[in-house]
């Protein structure tokens, strides 16, 4: 396949995915259309070099988090306040008490707690949220699947305390 | 993962039916993003590897056609200088290329890999840039004109001028050098922070090994 029809492939399946990992990066709407921009010509290019020894999905998000986690280094006066899963998992007292009321509201809850995360953390989280296992993202990552089973066991902890039924700390 | 493990709000189907915008831009615009990028990337190194060539050209015209020995000898230096300086360029600061599909962990150890080795050109700038033959060779070329000139002292006020712009031009080398290696170490320790996290993560993996 050519670089243009292997391009065309990948945003017509993992458009959406793009537009949501956009939004774990940048919350600003102008910002973020600009990253999404860099994300698919990045991705245009890499296609060139594409070589089917990983999945399309694998390659499509390692470019993605890849140029996204670049526009990250470069944003230094927020740099300096990102914090690791088990950094927020240790904060006791600081997620959310109650359920959210609406969707928005959650969707709004989640979109805070991703951007605290540093870029390593936050790309667990992202492909956690869009269905991957533990082995899919290790693939992405870097990471082992075992070290990534572990980061993902953490978000799910953080996660139940800021979204799961009983308030704080229900899952402990 | 059922979605039952999030019985209040489950994060997960919140996050996948947010709304998206599609994404508008054409193939064509892309491509032209595309070449402005690696144009703009490349225009920075190049821009020092042809000065060091257009100088290399004008100081060989100078000792080409120099009356004097000893400023032919400081042009024919100079002009030696130029082509190292642009070779150095070229050898220092052109950037490598990072497999775009690189796993997070390598595209942080590149990323590392290239600041260090521009912060490492800029401390040794001095040897890497070979400035000892680059102000023999402007010695050799200005002294003699000095000495011509010392008995009419108003001649020396000519050459004013040029030893004031070489003090300021030093003077703004050594500060902006420095503000230079500050900045690139100042990146550096922040991304040896992301690299430590994965550093940990795999410490902890073989800990866990029988």
């Amino acid at each position: 396949m050519s670089q243009d029809s292997l391009y065309k492939q990948a945003a017509d399946t993992y458009g959406s995915s793009l537009d949501r990992l956009a939004r774990a990066y940048e919350l600003d709407p102008e910002a973020r259309r600009d990253l999404l921009q860099e994300i698919h010509m990045h991705l245009w290019r890499s296609f060139a070099y594409f070589d089917g020894h990983c999945s399309l999905r694998t390659w499509v998000y390692r470019v993605a988090h890849n140029v996204a986690t670049g526009y990250v280094i470069r944003q230094r006066r927020i740099r300096n306040r990102l914090v690791s899963v088990e950094n927020i998992e240790a904060m006791a007292g600081c997620d959310p008490s109650e359920l959210a009321a609406t969707e928005a509201e959650a969707l709004q809850r989640l979109s805070l707690l991703i951007q605290r995360l540093k870029p390593l953390d936050r790309q667990i989280i992202v492909s956690y949220l869009e269905g991957m296992d533990a082995s899919s993202i290790a693939d992405i990552t870097g990471l082992s699947p075992a070290n990534v089973a572990m980061k993902v066991h953490r978000i799910k902890n953080i996660l139940r305390r800021w979204f799961g039924a009983g308030g704080p700390h229900a899952a402990e | 993962m059922p979605p039952s493990e999030f019985p209040g709000n489950d994060p997960i189907n919140i996050w996948q039916n947010q709304a998206t915008e599609p994404f508008s831009a054409s193939l064509d615009q892309l491509r032209h993003k595309a070449k402005q990028w690696q144009t703009r990337a490349r225009l920075k190194t190049l821009f020092s590897i042809i000065l060091g060539l257009a100088l290399s050209s004008a100081f060989a015209r100078i000792a080409i056609t120099g009356r004097d020995v000893i400023p032919r000898l400081g042009a024919t230096l100079l002009s030696l200088w130029s082509i190292y300086f642009a070779y150095q360029a070229r050898r220092w600061l052109w950037p490598d290329r990072l497999e775009p599909h690189a796993s997070a962990s390598a595209s942080l150890q590149f990323y590392r890999r290239e600041l260090e080795r521009r912060r490492d050109y800029d401390q040794h700038l001095w040897r890497r840039t070979g400035l000892t033959f680059c102000l023999v060779g402007l010695a050799l070329m200005v002294v003699p004109g000095v000495i011509k000139a010392l008995p009419t002292p108003r001649l020396l006020l000519n050459v004013v001028p040029f030893f004031v712009l070489l003090a300021a031009w030093f003077v703004a080398f050594f500060l902006i050098g420095k503000r230079q290696r500050a900045q690139l170490q100042h990146e550096i320790d922040k991304q040896g922070q992301l690299q430590r996290e994965i550093d940990e993560l795999r410490a902890l993996e073989t800990d866990r090994r029988p």
